[in-house]
């Protein structure tokens, strides 16, 4: 549709009754709809800080969006914010008079007051919503700002995967908002009155003690540099430039299709080939493909099911996603015997990288580095769980988030898009199918294991090889799919976002869910949207549709389409594993889990300490 | 009468200096400003309309410093114009008024007064800001002379308060926009610390208040009140489960020496409420009581479907986890007497003996009735006994219960839980008269009471001592007499019966006879109730009274206040042998004797969203049993409606001649 033609007010035309006047221009607005909803249908700009739609996030508090009002009844002109004021029959509203720019502008002012303006040194530098937001308003002036105090603020390092930095924090709330009501970890609270007030973990001060599970949904969301991943690029740099060293790269199923934007290309662009060239450019040793790994995943993880299968074991769910282990390890340890004991990809893959690659090119594994490229925090934290480390070396040695690695081309002055794509070159770890691709979306890992699974069951593979019934894009997708021969009907179900997932648990610990196989993906969307992926202004996960189907494409291009067929990994099982799930890739490839639950034992003393503002009592 | 020199209230400028009287009559009304304690004068008052100066002589840059410096104390630092307006404006007077160079200007600080003004989130950083804007646009001339010569102006006396309508509205002054932020915040055992400074029973309160708080939201004038109770409730059910708080010993700031014993007479709410703040100030409470469990009225006067029992135990345990001592079977009057307790070295008392004892109607045939025949209390007493097993009740046919109290309420909604046929209630005037809790009527009502108002019963109809019908006449309303009160009378030739099987009078309830005699030394009022002053003393030394045997039949909060008021009382008898001056009590009543808090519009427009309310059972269930009916409300309903809530907080400082002495705080 055209959306010249288009009434501003959309579907909704019709219950658009209430008219009112924007900078002299006639608007119509729905009944209790806010000032700013309405202006931004009738394409009026008015500047935002702590607000974003894609969430349902209005919490009112930068107070940026003022604008004057005349309204009947009352007299005279009045400041209010656009974002929490409902329109009214006959308000004449002014967002650029003169007064209602002054006062914008001002409160950036006070914005800036203790934000810690080292621009230069911020992972933002940039792509900030807040330097745009100071061009916004015109901002010209500084004067409130106090280096001393804003220093004060918090830094929390503690995590393996994410710093909080609340002297950037605009106390805007979204990360509160995204894990309270869509991922509903609910690990984030608000903590403190005035001007310390700041985002914290909820009972905790430290991030092993908290109930963050790493998903880095707040990152994306967060308007300014105040929470980001750990910054590894320096130490990749030392691995790469260390001689002794042989750098092992490894990127993910999602990378490839969440990472041109960066560099200008249009979103959604299978940019593997320039990937591969640039990690070769800034001296990476070999290059290799998680997506070979989630091809050996199929075929260890497809086997366990079965077997679990036979044993009337069920459901099992998927074991890839390591903000989903976090969150099943510290919100539900008791469905933890549920989870397939199967490795990640990016663990199989550097496992392998450090014992079979070794011996195939004939080079010590104590030099191997494995440096991991993902869209994602939570990997980062993975990598160093202490089960997934080989006599304590990690298996993994380094995990880039994509906007890392993107950093790390920028140190190197690489232009992705001035590169000529390349191919891989490694003949053991690097060929991957069809179904290894698409590990990247929700439901991608299912498609893959039911195609490996069918061919195990009756000895030949699917017909129809794209499942079409797993490819919705709802949070909870179920279907029934007949596995053929001895095992006949199965059921399965998809889930992305942890809200989800969780309501999803609940009913399987419930005994109200009937399933054999749940595939769970921590971050909504997939990989393709994950926590580690380029971040977007003022937008939550506006390019998952485009990456997704990136990745189909990708899949249906495959000359294999299924992990069993994958040579490489044919090859890796004849010459090094055994058989899927045999003593060998047990030892190598397979995992455990920990109850990690929270215990909250505080007392009334320790509350009432906490306390402020209201102590007046005792 | 004070006389007001200049100020500035709702925008009008009074400016007496001049010798102009043409704004004094407005301000003439203002009551009790003369001295905020004995021989100390008010100088200065500064809220959120706006100011007056008493004395001219008073320095305005330092009332305004410590008003800000609350402000900026108090500020939640949520939005962004009052986060840092606050503290750069308290800093720029505080520089002033130390005769140092200030880094903003008065036209600095008017812009910053000016954005908290119009552009705050809530009702602190809207309205703090208003005195300051007040004394820049008017009487810049006398704030620049203060600071002219750059000498340090003499610091002032005085004291900031801070509340909102629904706090000044609690009998408890529960800080309610706090206990709200916190849930917001994501904190909600800070939410339940808030409540717990002021009473143990959170998940009680949360269940059975009259909610006064919600009559006080001033987000009625948007679409309904915020729940309030409801909100409460979620947060003191959090206590159910492993995370739990736990009461420890060390809450006690200082434990005081063995000697320090006090009696508290009644396990009521006031009894519990009085022991658990004689506990935290650390006294060695031993609490009697004649049955043989904690909760008072609470206990058997609040049918387990509105409050389980074990919900009210786990309140009533609080005490003995903070080592007060509970003594079951002990009635006043029968097993010991004041006398006694004291011969026993108990330094002060507490009675808290509720009105346990049902009124009669006094009509007719009310004194033959054996059969069939309860008061109001009588029956809610049986009621206890057969939902904890000790002797079961059953009804059957009709039931009538006259009343339009919560006790009424509780009778009806009992007798249908019991199998009754049919339940009538009979009121003497309209529905909407009734005093019962408004949901209370609404929730008998889709339970098949039958309602008959403005009827009362004229005769109470027997067979051989058994009740088999009762007489009842039609009232009509008279015409409003000057007061605007409408009256009830009967209409002549109205009278009709009804069958009935079980008559329940409830209608009132006095103290208990016996429990107090005349050797006591306790004076009682014409009502029959304790008499108690201000301070909740009695008329004997060491003795003091709190909850409805001092009121009559009042409420839960009341009985919880006047618990926390009597263990302040009795700390400061036992310590000091006199009462201190309590000055937020003071504060309050400036507030309420000016109606400084009135506040009735909320001018700038605010989305609608209409509160949340607590899931219930089904009616046709429900009927049949004594579970709870109402359910708690989850965690995403908990957020959205604490989000409802608009912080209407106030802020008010009286700068005074002499310093207000520290009393009870």
């Amino acid at each position: 549709m055209d959306t010249d033609t288009r009434h501003p007010a959309g579907d909704n035309a019709r219950e658009a009754t209430i008219s009112l006047t924007v900078n002299g221009r006639q608007c119509t607005a729905l009944p209790n709809e806010t000032i700013l909803a309405c202006a931004r249908r009738h394409d009026i700009f008015i500047p935002t800080l702590c607000e974003l739609d894609d969430i349902d996030h209005t919490p009112g508090t930068c107070r940026v969006c003022i604008v004057e009002i005349e309204q009947s009844g009352r007299e005279g002109v009045h400041a209010v914010s656009a974002c929490t004021t409902p329109v009214r029959e006959g308000m004449v509203v002014m967002t650029r008079s003169k007064r209602a720019r002054d006062m914008q502008r001002l409160q950036v002012e006070l914005l800036m007051a203790d934000h810690l303006q080292d621009c230069a040194t911020c992972v933002r530098h940039g792509n900030c919503e807040l330097q745009d937001l100071a061009q916004f308003v015109g901002l010209t002036e500084n004067r409130f700002f106090d280096r001393v105090k804003t220093q004060t603020r918090d830094y929390d390092d503690s995590s393996p995967a994410m710093i909080r930095d609340m002297q950037r924090c605009v106390r805007c709330q979204r990360c509160v908002a995204v894990c309270r009501y869509h991922q509903e970890v609910d690990a984030l609270v608000m903590e403190g009155t005035g001007v310390n007030r700041a985002v914290a973990l909820r009972n905790a001060t430290d991030y092993d003690k908290s109930l963050c599970v790493s998903c880095g949904q707040c990152v994306l969301v967060c308007p300014t540099g105040a929470l980001g991943e750990r910054d590894e690029v320096d130490r990749a740099v030392d691995y790469i430039c260390d001689p002794k060293i042989t750098t092992v790269m490894q990127f993910a199923p999602a990378v490839r299709v969440a990472f041109g934007e960066e560099f200008g290309m249009p979103a959604g662009s299978n940019v593997e080939g320039q990937i591969i060239a640039a990690a070769r450019k800034i001296g990476i040793d070999v290059v290799l493909d998680t997506n070979f790994a989630a091809d050996v995943v199929i075929m260890e993880e497809g086997t366990e099911l079965l077997a679990r299968l036979k044993e009337g074991r069920r459901p099992t769910f998927t074991s890839c996603c390591p903000a989903w282990i976090n969150f099943a390890e510290i919100h539900y340890p008791d469905i933890l015997p549920f989870l397939s004991s199967t490795k990640s990809p990016q663990q199989v893959l550097s496992t392998v990288a450090k014992s079979y690659l070794p011996e195939k090119l004939g080079i010590p594994p104590e030099r191997v580095r494995v440096i991991s490229v993902m869209p994602c925090v939570a990997k980062k934290d993975e990598a160093v769980r202490p089960q997934l480390a080989q006599n304590g070396v990690p298996e993994t040695d380094l995990v880039l988030t994509t906007r890392e690695f993107a950093r790390l081309l920028r140190r190197e002055g690489i232009d992705l898009k001035d590169l000529e794509p390349s191919v891989f070159d490694d003949p053991y770890m690097s060929e991957y199918s069809g179904a290894g691709a698409i590990f990247g979306t929700t439901g991608g890992v299912m498609e893959a294991a039911v195609r490996t699974i069918y061919a195990a069951v009756n000895g030949k593979e699917i017909e129809r090889i794209e499942l079409t019934q797993l490819r919705g894009f709802e949070a909870v997708r179920e279907a029934t799919i007949d596995l053929g021969g001895p095992v006949g009907e199965v059921k399965v179900a998809m889930v992305h976002g942890l809200g989800d997932t969780r309501a999803l648990v609940e009913k399987v610990r419930a005994g109200e869910a009937d399933f054999d196989f749940i595939e769970v993906m921590a971050c909504p969307g997939g990989c393709v949207d994950g926590g580690g992926s380029l971040r977007s202004k003022k937008a939550y996960l506006p390019l998952a549709m485009k990456r997704r189907e990136t990745i189909y494409n990708v899949d249906r291009e495959a000359k294999v389409r299924q992990s069993h067929n994958n040579a490489q990994v044919k090859a890796l099982y004849r010459d090094f594993l055994g058989a899927p799930n045999s003593e060998n890739a047990h030892h190598l490839l397979h995992t455990h889990y920990e109850d990690r639950r929270r215990e909250m034992q505080l007392t009334v003393k320790e509350i009432w300490e906490d306390i402020t503002m209201s102590r007046t009592l005792y | 009468m004070a006389e007001v020199a200049y100020g500035v209230w709702d925008g009008v400028v009074h400016d007496a200096r001049d010798g102009s009287t043409k704004t004094r009559a407005s301000i003439a009304t203002l009551k009790n400003f003369e001295e905020f304690d004995d021989g100390n004068p008010i100088r200065a008052f500064f809220g959120d309309r706006g100011f007056f100066v008493f004395d001219e002589n008073v320095s305005l840059v330092d009332g305004l410093f410590h008003y800000m410096r609350k402000a900026a104390e108090q500020s939640c630092g949520a939005c962004t114009p009052c986060r840092m307006g606050t503290v750069l404006v308290r800093d720029a007077l505080d520089k002033m008024r130390r005769g140092l160079d200030s880094p903003l200007g008065f036209d600095s600080i008017e812009m910053l007064g000016e954005q908290m003004k119009e552009t705050s989130l809530c009702g602190l950083g809207q309205t703090c800001a208003i005195a300051l804007l007040d004394v820049l646009r008017n009487f810049r001339d006398k704030v620049e002379a203060e600071i002219a010569d750059h000498r340090p102006i003499r610091t002032q006396h005085g004291m900031a308060y801070m509340t909102a309508p629904c706090i000044e509205a609690c009998p408890s002054k529960i800080n309610v926009p706090r206990y709200i932020d916190y849930i917001r915040d994501g904190k909600p055992e800070n939410s339940l610390g808030v409540l717990l400074q002021k009473y143990p029973m959170a998940a009680t309160c949360g269940r059975v208040c009259v909610r006064y708080c919600e009559q006080a939201c001033r987000r009625k004038l948007v679409d309904e009140a915020v729940g309030i109770k409801t909100l409460k409730r979620y947060v003191a059910d959090q206590q159910k489960g492993p995370h739990a708080l736990k009461f420890t010993r060390d809450m006690i700031h200082k434990p005081l020496e063995d000697g320090m014993r006090v009696a508290v007479i009644g396990a009521g709410p006031a009894g519990i409420s009085c022991a658990y703040h004689l506990l935290l100030h650390g006294y060695h409470v031993d609490v009697f009581e004649k049955s043989d469990q904690a909760g008072g009225m609470a206990q058997i006067g609040i049918p387990s479907y509105r409050l389980p029992k074990d919900t009210l135990a786990m309140e009533t345990d609080i005490i003995a986890e903070l080592g007060g001592r509970f003594l079951f079977g002990q009635q006043l009057g029968r097993d010991f007497t004041i006398d006694d307790l004291f011969a026993q070295g108990y330094k002060a008392l507490f009675l808290g003996l509720g009105c346990q004892q049902g009124t009669t109607l006094g009509i007719e045939g009310e004194h033959a009735a054996h059969d069939g025949y309860y008061s109001g209390i009588d029956f809610l007493l049986r009621v206890h006994d057969h939902v904890e097993g000790i002797a079961p009740l059953e009804l059957n046919g009709e039931v009538v219960v006259v009343g339009g109290g919560n006790v009424a309420m509780d009778c009806v909604r009992s007798a249908v839980r019991l199998g009754a046929d049919n339940v009538h209630v009979v009121y003497r005037r309209t529905e909407g008269d009734m005093p019962a809790d408004q949901e209370e009527v609404l929730a008998a009502g889709v339970e098949d009471i039958a309602f008959h108002t403005l009827t009362n019963p004229t005769r109470l109809m027997t067979e051989n001592g058994r009740v088999v019908g009762v007489e009842l006449i039609c009232m009509e309303q008279t015409e409003p007499d000057e007061s605007g009160r409408r009256k009830v009378r009967p209409i002549p030739g109205s009278a009709f019966t009804l069958p009935c099987n079980v008559f329940i009078a409830a209608i009132g309830q006095q103290v208990e006879d016996g429990a107090l005699v005349e050797d006591d030394g306790i004076t009682l009022d014409k009502w029959r109730c304790v008499e108690a002053d201000k301070g909740l003393a009695t008329s004997r030394p060491g003795v003091f009274a709190g909850g409805d045997c001092v009121t009559g039949p009042s409420t839960l909060i009341y009985a919880m206040a006047a618990g926390l008021k009597a263990a302040r009382s009795i700390d400061d008898w036992v310590q000091l042998g006199t009462l201190r001056f309590f000055k937020r009590s003071r504060m309050r009543q400036l507030l309420s004797d000016n109606r400084i808090l009135a506040s009735d519009v909320v001018e700038t427009p605010v989305r609608n969203a209409y509160r949340v309310h607590n899931p219930e059972l089904d009616p046709e269930l429900r009927k049949h049993m004594f579970g709870e009916v109402e359910q708690t409300i989850c965690d995403k309903q908990a957020y959205a409606e604490a989000q409802r809530c608009m912080r209407c907080f106030r802020l008010y400082t009286v700068i005074t001649a002499h310093s207000i002495p520290e009393g009870a705080t």
